[in-house]
C-alpha cells in the first residue's frame, strides 16, 4: 500500500513537472519565434561603421562583375562573331537573330546593371553619414560608387538606349520609373565620371579594381562613342602616356593569363568565385564545355588572316568537335576556374591604341608619326602581322573596324562598334537574313515592362 | 463468529438464486479457436469481464440478465442468460468497422460521430501493392486526394494534393504526421538530377503502418492551424494489443519490374533520310555535313534497349507483436530492395520499428514509438539533364555505339564518342556513383496521466531526425567528369552531408462529461512547441589522378565547398477543441488553434485558425423510421486554415556574403516586407454519410468550397529597384469540388465480394493576382514566354503556347494563329492552350474471397487532364537541329507540295516549324489496372504441425494494364517533380514501371 502511495505521489509530481515544463516552453516562446539570423546582416546595420565600408565596396564590385561577361554575349553574339550550337532558347534567339524581349540574356544584363546601381546608390546615400571613416577611404569608395554607376549606365545606354534614371534606393519611387532620354543618361554618366576624377587611386591593388586610368579609359571610350574625337584622343593618350601599362610581347599572353601588364581594369574571378558568369552558365562552359556558342565561320577566317597574325590564338580547334553543324572551333579566351584566364576585360591598353587610332583617323591624321597608322602598327607589330602602309582615311576606318575584330575578339565590342559607326545595316543582313534594324538595340526586358507601369508602351521600336 | 458464517451460508442460496456463473467461449469465423479481448458486460450495469487469450470468459450474472458481447470490428451481440451457465458465442464480423476510431489531430473520435470530412485507409488496402512509400499508398484510394508519381524511378518524387492546390509558392504538400510528429516530405537531396527528386516519405516502411487518416476539411484539420491548408495525413504505426498471444509473422515478396512502355524511335537509315531531307530543304549539302548514306547509318543502336533492363524487387519483413495486461509491444524488421529499370538505379531500405505501451501505474500510461530506417538510393540523372540516362537514350543518335570493339565503354577523347549533347547514355548510367545514403529516426514518448477518470493530461515529445549524405563521383569517361572541362576536367567528386530535424513537444488536457442521458461533452486544450533544425555541408573536387581515385581527398583541386546552418524555425501554439452531443442526434465541434511562427515579423507573427462543424443524425429522429437505413447523417463545417511554409527572414531586409577578386564583402540579399503573413484558406464543407442494411452499403458525399487568400508569392519588382521581387501576399485562389465514396458488401456468403469506389472532381482557379501580372513558369519554350502560366481566371498548371492550326500543304510550314493580327508570330500570339488539372479522378477496388482464395482488383483513373509532351519538341523537332534522334511520328512529315499531314516540313536550323504550341499538348486521361492480387491461404491441417497459424501465398501485379490515348511513353509523369505551377509535363521522363511479384506470408502460433 505504501509502495503504491509513493508511486502515486511521484506520479502527480510528474504531472506537476509537466505543467512546469509547459510554462517554461511558453516562456521560451520568444527564443523560438525570434531566432537570430545566421550569416546575414540586416539593412540597418550593414553600413554603420568604418569597418563596414570595405565590405560594401566588395559588394559593389561583386554586383558590377556579371555585367562584363554579359557584354561579351551582347557585343559579339548579337553581331556576327558567334553562332549558336546548343540547346538554350535564349542563345538560339541570339544566334538566329530572332531576339525577343523575354530573352534571358537580355534580362540578365539589365538586372546586373541595376543591381550595381542599387548598391552604388546605397553607398552614395549612406556613406557620407558614417562617422569615423578616413577621408581617403571615403573618397575612394564614393568615387568607385560613382564611377561604376556611371559605367553601368554607359553600358545600359549603348545596349538599351535611354533607360530609367535611378539615383536613389527608394523602392517605391524606383518601381514606377519612366525611361529617361539618352541625353539625360549621358549627363548622369558625365557627372558620375567627373565626381570620380582625382579620387580613384593612381595604382589600385591590381587591375581587378578601378583606378584613375580606368576612369580615363572610360572617358576615352565615352568620347569615342560621342564622336568627340579630340577628347577621345586626349584621354586615350593620357592612359598610354601614364606609362603604367605595357603591351604584352605575345598576344597569347592576353588569351591565356589574367592581370597582364596591359590590363587597365578587368573583373576578377578566383577559383572560389568562378563564374556564374552570365547569370547561370560560365563563359568557359558556354564556349568550350557545352559548346553552346561557337565562332562563326567568317570570324574564324578573319582571325586566320595574315593581318590578324598571332591573334588567331583567340580561338582553338578540335577535330573531335567537327560534327554536323559544328565547325570545330572554340573561343579560347576564357578558361576554367583553375586556369589563369577567367577574368573578363573591361579595358586594356590595346583598346586605347584602337580608340586613339580611330579618333586620329577621324580627325584626318591617318598616316605618319603619331597617326592612326602608327597606333595600328603598334598592335600589328605585337601580333607579328604586316604593318599598315599608305592608306586613305576611308581605307583606314575600314582597317580599324577589322583591327578591332582581330584585337578585341570575344571581348564584347563588335556589335557596339557596328552600331555606333552605322555599319550594322550593311554588315549584318549579309551575315544573317533575319537581321532587322531593331536589333541595333536590345529590347527592354519584358518583365520590366510588366512590373513597372511607367514603362508600358515604351518598348524599343520593333520588339 | 461461527454463527455469523452460518448466517451467511443461509443467505447464499438466496443470492445464487439471482446470480449464476456464466462461462463460455467467444469465437468468430476468422478466429475459430477463440477471440481474445472481447468485452462481456451485463446489460444495464458496468459489471463485466474480458475474454482471455483462448476466448474464454466467466462472470456472475443475474439469471434473467442479458449479456452484451462487444469487440472492435464485430457486431455487438446481446444474449439473454435465461438461467444458462454455458454460453458459447460466435461473433459476427462487421461488414464495415462501425466502431472504428479515427485519430484526428490530438484526439480520437468514433468514425460515426465525425462532423468533419475525414477519410481513413487501413493497411490491408495497400499491403500487397508494390510501393516504396506511404504517399504512394494513397493513390486512387481516397476521394479528394490526387496522387501522381513523377516517374518510374524507385524512391522518386510523388505529388500528393488534397482537394487541389492552395498555394503557388509556399508548397502544396499535405502535412504528414507520423505518430504525432510532422515528418519531412518532399526532396531531401541537395543536388538536382534533372527534375526527378528523391522522396523523404520513401524512408518510412508502409508495412509498419496501421492506418492513415486523411483530414480534408477545416473542422478535421483545425488542430493543425497554420500548416493545414493543404490537408493533413495522420499516420499511425502498428502496436501490440493487450492480453494477446505473441504473434510472429514473416513476409516475403519478390518480383520483376519492367517499364510500362517504350518509345518508338527511328532507325539509323530512317533518321539519316530525314536529316538529309532537312539539310537539303535548308539549301545545304547533306554530304558536306557528313550525312552520308551507307556510312553514317552503318550502325543502328537502340539506346532504350541499351539503358533499360528488367529490375528485381525483393522485400522481407519479420514482425512480432503481443502483450500482457500491462505491456504491449510491436517489433518489426524489414528490408526492401527495388532495382530501377534504368541500369545502375536502385532503392534499398532497411529498418526496424519498436513500439511499446506500458501501464506504469494505475493512472499512468506511457507509450513509445521508435522507427529507424536506412535507405540507399543509387540514383541516375534524367529528364532535363542532357547527360541523363533515359533522357540521353531516347535523344541519342542511333549512329553511335556504347562500347568499342574491345567491349570498353566509349568516353570523351574517343573518335567514336558522340560528344555534346548526347554523350554515351550507357556510360552515364554505369560510370557515375550517385549514392544517397539516408538515415531516418522517428521516435517519441508520450505519457497519459488520468487525474480523474474523465480528466486526462497527456504529454508528448517526439523527434523526426533525417541524416542525408550524398556520395558522388563522375569519372573522366562521363560528360561532367571528362567532357566538360569547365566542370570536371578529370573526374568530378561531390560529397554533401545534411541533417534535418523536427521536434515537437506538446501537452494536452482532455475532459469528457456525460451530463445526462442526452447531453454529453468532451474537449481538450493544449499547447505545443514545434521546432526545425537544419544544417549541411558540401564539398566538390576535380582533377583526380585517375578514375581509381574517387574521393575528394584525392582531388587535384577542391574548388568549392560550404557549410550552412538554417536558423532554427519554430512554431508556438495554443489550441482547444470542444465537442457536444445531444441525444446522439445533434453533434457540434468547435476548435481553434493559434500559431506563432518564426517565419513572420512582429506585425503578423501570430495567426488564428478557428473552425466549427455540426452534424445531424437524421436516422435517430423519431419521424425517421427505416429498416433499410441504419445511419444517415448530415454534416457541415466552416473554418480557416493556413500555410506558413516560406523561407525564414523574408520580413527583414538582409545582406549576405559576397566575394570578388579574392576579397569578401556583403551584397543585398532580400528586401524587407514587414507585413508578410500567412496564407489563409477559408473552407466550407457540406457532406452526408449514409449507411444501409447494417453497414452492407456505406456511402459519403462531400461538397466543398475553399478560398485561399494572401497567397505568398514573390511580387515581381522591376530591377530598377535593385531587386527582382519582394515576398508578399498578393493573390487569391479557390478550389471547389465534390467527392463521393462508397463501400459495399455485394455478397456475403461463401463467396464474399465487396466493392470500394471513390470519385472526385476539383476545380481550381486563380481569383486574383496583385498588379494583374501573369506569371510564367515551367520550362522556357521556343518563341513564347514559358510552357506554363499563372493567370487570373485559370487554374494552376495552365499550359501556355501558340495555337497550331496545321500544316500548309503548299509549303509544308506550320500555321499558327496570329492572334493579334500583326502578321508576325511571336510571344504576343501565345494563349492558354489547356491545363493539367483532371476533370475527374477516382479508383475502384473489388475484393472477392471464396473459401481459402482471395482476389483484389484495383483500377485507378484520371480523366480530362492534359499532358504536355515536351519530349516531342526534341523528338519531332522539324530540323531545329540534327543532333537528336526523332520519333516515328516524324515519318508523317510533309515532304512535297500537296501533302496533307499534321507534321510540318523538316528544315535544318529553322525553328519556325517547332515553335511552342498545342501541337505538343495531348489528352492525358488514363485508366490503369493499378493492382491485381490473387491469394490462397493454406489449409490449417497442412500447416498446424509446423506451428503455423496462418500461411498465405499470393501473386500481385502493379500497373499491369493502362488504357490511354497519350502517345508518349506514359501519361502519369511530371518532369518538374513537385511543381505547383507546372505539373503534367513529360520531358524525357521515365515511364511508370510494371511490377509482378509473388509473396508468402506466415504467422506462427
Amino acid at each position: 500500500m505504501n509502495c503504491l502511495q509513493t508511486k502515486l505521489n511521484s506520479v502527480s509530481r510528474k504531472g506537476r513537472w509537466m505543467v512546469l515544463l509547459a510554462i517554461c516552453l511558453a516562456m521560451s516562446c520568444n527564443n523560438i519565434l525570434e531566432p537570430e539570423p545566421i550569416d546575414l546582416l540586416t539593412d540597418d546595420i550593414v553600413l554603420n561603421e568604418p569597418s563596414d565600408v570595405p565590405l560594401v565596396e566588395i559588394g559593389l564590385y561583386s554586383a558590377f562583375r556579371p555585367i562584363i561577361p554579359s557584354l561579351v554575349i551582347a557585343g559579339d553574339f548579337t553581331a556576327d562573331m558567334l553562332v549558336h550550337n546548343g540547346t538554350f532558347s535564349q542563345y538560339r534567339e541570339l544566334g538566329t537573330k530572332q531576339i525577343t524581349s523575354a530573352n534571358a540574356s537580355v534580362t540578365a544584363l539589365w538586372g546586373s546593371v541595376y543591381n550595381t546601381i542599387y548598391i552604388a546608390n546605397f553607398i552614395i546615400e549612406r556613406l557620407p553619414e558614417v562617422a569615423g571613416v578616413r577621408s581617403t577611404d571615403r573618397d575612394r569608395v564614393m568615387a568607385t560608387a560613382h564611377f561604376l554607376r556611371g559605367y553601368a549606365y554607359f553600358v545600359a545606354l549603348q545596349t538599351y538606349g535611354g533607360v530609367p534614371k535611378v539615383t536613389s534606393t527608394d523602392i517605391e519611387v524606383n518601381r514606377n520609373m519612366p525611361r529617361a532620354s539618352a541625353a539625360e543618361i549621358l549627363e548622369l554618366i558625365q557627372d558620375d565620371f567627373n565626381f570620380a576624377n582625382g579620387k580613384l587611386p593612381a595604382t589600385p591593388v591590381n587591375a581587378g579594381f578601378a583606378g584613375a586610368q580606368a576612369l580615363n579609359a572610360a572617358w576615352a571610350k565615352l568620347f569615342l562613342y560621342q564622336e568627340s574625337w579630340p577628347q577621345a584622343e586626349a584621354f586615350a593618350t593620357a592612359v598610354i602616356a601614364s606609362d603604367i601599362y605595357q603591351l604584352e610581347a605575345s598576344y597569347a599572353t592576353i588569351v591565356n593569363t589574367d592581370f597582364t601588364r596591359e590590363a587597365i581594369f578587368e573583373v576578377g574571378y578566383t577559383l572560389a568565385d568562378d563564374p556564374g558568369t552570365n547569370a547561370t552558365i560560365g563563359l568557359n562552359n558556354l564556349f568550350v564545355g557545352r559548346r553552346e556558342i561557337i565562332p562563326s565561320n567568317q570570324t574564324v577566317l578573319a582571325l586566320a588572316s595574315v593581318e590578324s597574325g598571332d591573334r588567331f590564338a583567340s580561338i582553338s580547334f578540335n577535330p573531335n568537335n567537327l560534327v554536323g553543324n559544328d565547325n570545330g572551333w572554340s573561343v579560347a579566351k576564357y578558361g576554367t576556374a583553375d586556369a589563369n584566364n577567367n577574368n573578363v576585360t573591361v579595358f586594356r591598353l590595346a583598346e586605347m591604341y584602337l580608340i586613339r587610332a580611330e579618333a586620329r583617323a577621324r580627325q584626318g591624321n591617318v598616316t605618319g608619326t603619331n597617326s592612326a597608322a602608327a597606333d595600328i602598327n603598334v598592335l600589328r607589330t605585337r601580333a607579328n602581322a604586316p604593318t599598315v602602309g599608305s592608306v586613305n582615311q576611308t581605307q583606314m576606318l575600314t582597317l580599324i573596324e577589322n583591327e578591332r575584330v582581330y584585337e578585341l575578339a570575344y571581348e564584347g565590342s563588335r556589335w557596339y562598334d557596328l552600331v555606333r559607326t552605322n555599319r550594322a545595316a550593311t554588315v549584318m543582313p549579309a551575315f544573317n537574313s533575319n537581321w532587322r534594324s531593331a536589333y541595333e538595340r536590345w529590347p527592354i526586358p519584358q518583365r520590366e515592362i510588366q512590373s513597372n507601369p511607367a514603362l508600358v508602351g515604351n518598348q524599343n521600336p520593333g520588339y | 463468529m461461527q454463527k455469523f458464517l452460518l448466517f451467511l451460508l443461509l443467505l447464499l442460496p438466496v443470492v445464487t438464486y439471482c446470480q449464476v456463473t456464466v462461462s463460455g467461449k467467444v469465437t468468430s469465423t476468422s478466429d475459430p479457436n477463440g477471440l481474445p479481448g472481447v468485452n462481456v458486460t451485463i446489460k444495464g450495469t458496468t459489471q463485466g469481464t474480458i475474454s482471455d487469450v483462448n476466448g474464454r470468459y466467466s462472470l456472475n450474472a443475474p439469471g434473467d440478465g442479458v449479456l452484451v458481447f462487444s469487440f472492435v470490428g464485430y457486431k455487438t451481440q446481446e444474449i439473454p442468460v435465461a438461467g444458462k451457465t454455458l454460453l458459447d458465442v460466435l461473433l459476427e464480423e462487421n461488414a464495415q468497422e462501425l466502431s472504428e476510431v479515427i485519430v484526428t489531430g490530438y484526439s480520437s473520435v468514433a468514425k460515426r460521430d465525425i462532423t468533419g470530412s475525414v477519410s481513413s485507409i487501413k493497411a490491408d488496402k495497400f499491403k500487397e501493392i508494390s510501393i516504396n512509400g506511404v504517399d504512394q499508398a494513397l493513390q486512387g484510394q481516397v476521394a479528394g486526394v490526387q496522387v501522381t508519381q513523377s516517374s518510374g524511378t524507385p524512391g522518386g518524387g510523388i505529388a500528393v494534393r488534397i482537394r487541389g492546390s492552395t498555394s503557388i509558392s509556399a508548397g502544396n504538400r499535405p502535412l504528414f504526421i507520423v505518430d504525432g510528429i510532422p515528418v519531412e516530405t518532399g526532396s531531401l537531396s541537395a543536388r538536382g538530377f534533372g527534375g526527378q527528386n528523391d522522396n523523404a516519405l520513401a524512408m518510412i516502411n508502409p508495412n509498419d503502418i496501421e492506418s492513415m487518416q486523411v483530414l480534408k476539411d477545416a473542422s478535421a484539420k483545425a488542430m493543425y492551424g497554420s500548416r493545414a491548408s493543404n490537408g493533413v495525413v495522420v499516420i499511425t504505426t502498428k502496436r501490440g494489443s493487450k492480453n494477446a498471444n505473441t504473434k510472429i509473422s514473416f513476409d516475403v515478396q519478390r518480383g520483376v519490374i519492367d517499364p510500362v512502355n517504350t518509345l518508338k524511335l527511328l532507325s539509323s537509315t530512317q533518321l539519316l533520310e530525314l536529316q538529309r531531307e532537312a539539310v537539303t530543304n535548308a539549301g545545304e549539302n547533306p554530304d558536306a555535313l557528313g550525312l552520308i548514306r551507307g556510312i553514317t547509318d552503318g550502325i543502328s543502336t537502340d539506346w532504350q534497349d541499351e539503358v533499360l533492363r528488367r529490375g528485381i524487387m525483393q522485400q522481407y519483413q519479420v514482425t512480432a507483436s503481443g502483450g500482457d495486461n500491462n505491456t504491449t509491444f510491436y517489433l518489426s524488421a524489414n528490408y526492401r530492395n527495388e532495382e530501377g529499370v534504368q541500369l545502375n538505379n536502385s532503392f534499398e531500405r532497411m529498418g526496424v520499428t519498436m513500439n511499446f505501451d506500458q501501464q506504469l501505474a494505475r493512472k499512468l500510461n506511457i507509450s513509445t514509438n521508435l522507427t529507424i530506417s536506412r535507405t540507399l538510393n543509387k540514383r541516375v540523372k534524367g529528364d532535363n539533364f542532357l547527360d541523363g540516362v533515359y533522357s540521353g537514350a531516347i535523344k541519342s543518335l542511333p549512329y553511335y555505339v556504347p562500347y568499342d570493339e574491345n567491349g570498353r565503354l566509349i568516353g570523351p577523347g574517343s573518335g567514336m564518342y558522340a560528344g555534346f549533347p548526347n554523350f554515351n547514355p550507357v556510360a552515364q548510367a554505369l560510370l557515375p556513383r550517385f549514392e544517397t545514403l539516408s538515415l531516418k529516426m522517428i521516435g517519441g514518448i508520450n505519457a497519459t496521466y488520468e487525474i480523474k477518470p474523465n480528466l486526462r493530461l497527456k504529454g508528448q515529445v517526439s523527434v523526426d531526425y533525417n541524416d542525408i549524405t550524398e556520395d558522388q563521383y563522375e569519372s573522366s569517361q562521363t560528360a561532367i567528369g571528362g567532357f566538360l572541362p569547365s566542370v570536371g576536367g578529370r573526374g568530378y567528386g561531390v560529397y554533401i552531408a545534411q541533417a534535418a530535424t523536427n521536434m515537437v513537444s506538446n501537452l494536452t488536457l482532455s475532459y469528457n462529461k456525460k451530463i445526462s442521458d442526452q447531453h454529453s461533452f468532451s474537449g481538450f486544450v493544449g499547447t505545443e512547441v514545434f521546432r526545425t533544425f537544419y544544417n549541411g555541408a558540401d564539398v566538390q573536387g576535380r582533377l583526380f589522378p585517375s578514375d581509381d581515385f574517387t574521393y575528394i581527398a584525392s582531388a587535384g583541386i577542391v574548388d568549392a565547398g560550404s557549410s550552412t546552418k538554417t536558423p532554427p524555425g519554430g512554431l508556438f501554439s495554443v489550441f482547444a477543441e470542444g465537442r457536444y452531443d445531444y441525444d446522439d442526434r445533434f453533434l457540434v465541434t468547435v476548435g481553434m488553434r493559434t500559431d506563432g511562427s518564426s517565419n513572420f515579423g512582429p506585425n503578423h507573427r501570430f495567426g488564428y485558425f478557428p473552425a466549427i462543424s455540426a452534424g445531424w443524425r437524421i436516422s435517430n429522429e423519431n419521424f425517421f423510421k427505416s429498416g433499410i437505413v441504419t445511419d444517415l447523417k448530415l454534416r457541415g463545417s466552416f473554418g480557416y486554415t493556413g500555410n506558413e511554409r516560406i523561407a525564414a527572414f523574408q520580413f527583414l531586409g538582409t545582406w549576405s556574403a559576397a566575394t570578388y577578386n579574392g576579397n569578401s564583402g556583403v551584397s543585398p540579399n532580400n528586401t524587407a516586407n514587414p507585413n508578410i503573413k500567412w496564407e489563409s484558406t477559408r473552407e466550407i464543407n457540406v457532406g452526408t454519410d449514409l449507411e444501409l442494411w447494417q453497414g452492407r452499403l456505406q456511402t459519403s458525399l462531400d461538397v466543398y468550397h475553399n478560398k485561399t487568400s494572401d497567397l505568398l508569392l514573390t511580387r515581381p519588382y522591376p530591377f530598377t529597384t535593385g531587386f527582382g521581387g519582394i515576398p508578399d501576399n498578393i493573390g487569391d485562389m479557390e478550389n471547389k469540388g465534390i467527392e463521393w465514396s462508397a463501400t459495399s458488401v455485394n455478397i456475403d456468403k461463401v463467396v464474399r465480394w465487396s466493392t470500394t469506389v471513390n470519385l472526385s472532381k476539383n476545380l481550381n482557379k486563380v481569383l486574383y493576382l496583385a498588379d494583374s501580372i501573369p506569371l510564367y513558369r515551367g520550362y522556357t519554350a521556343e518563341g513564347v514566354d514559358a510552357t506554363n502560366t499563372v493567370r487570373v481566371g485559370h487554374p494552376l498548371g495552365t499550359f501556355w503556347g501558340l495555337n497550331f492550326l496545321g500544316v500548309n500543304p503548299a509549303t509544308g510550314n506550320a500555321i499558327y494563329e496570329d492572334v493579334n493580327g500583326d502578321g508576325l508570330i511571336n510571344n504576343s500570339d501565345a494563349m492558354v492552350i489547356g491545363n493539367a488539372q483532371p476533370k475527374l479522378i477516382g479508383g475502384i477496388t473489388n475484393t472477392i474471397s471464396y473459401k481459402r482464395f482471395d482476389a483484389s482488383v484495383f483500377f485507378q483513373f484520371s480523366y480530362g487532364n492534359k499532358v504536355l509532351n515536351f519530349t516531342k519538341a526534341t523528338l519531332v523537332n522539324m530540323g531545329a537541329d540534327i543532333e537528336n534522334n526523332q520519333s516515328e511520328e516524324a515519318l508523317r512529315r510533309w515532304r512535297k507540295p500537296g501533302d496533307i499531314t499534321d507534321v510540318p516540313k523538316y528544315e535544318l536550323n529553322s525553328t519556325l516549324n517547332n515553335l511552342h504550341s498545342n501541337r505538343l499538348l495531348e489528352d492525358g486521361s488514363y485508366l490503369r489496372l493499378k493492382n491485381l492480387s490473387i491469394g490462397y491461404s493454406l489449409p490449417p491441417k497442412l500447416i498446424q504441425k509446423w506451428m503455423i497459424d496462418q500461411a498465405r501465398v499470393y501473386m500481385t501485379a502493379t500497373n499491369l494494364w493502362t488504357f490511354t490515348k497519350y502517345t508518349g511513353s506514359d501519361p502519369e509523369v511530371s518532369t518538374l517533380d513537385g511543381s505547383t505551377t507546372a505539373q503534367g509535363i513529360d520531358f524525357f521522363t521515365l515511364p511508370q514501371v510494371r511490377t509482378i511479384s509473388v509473396g508468402l506470408n506466415i504467422t506462427l502460433r
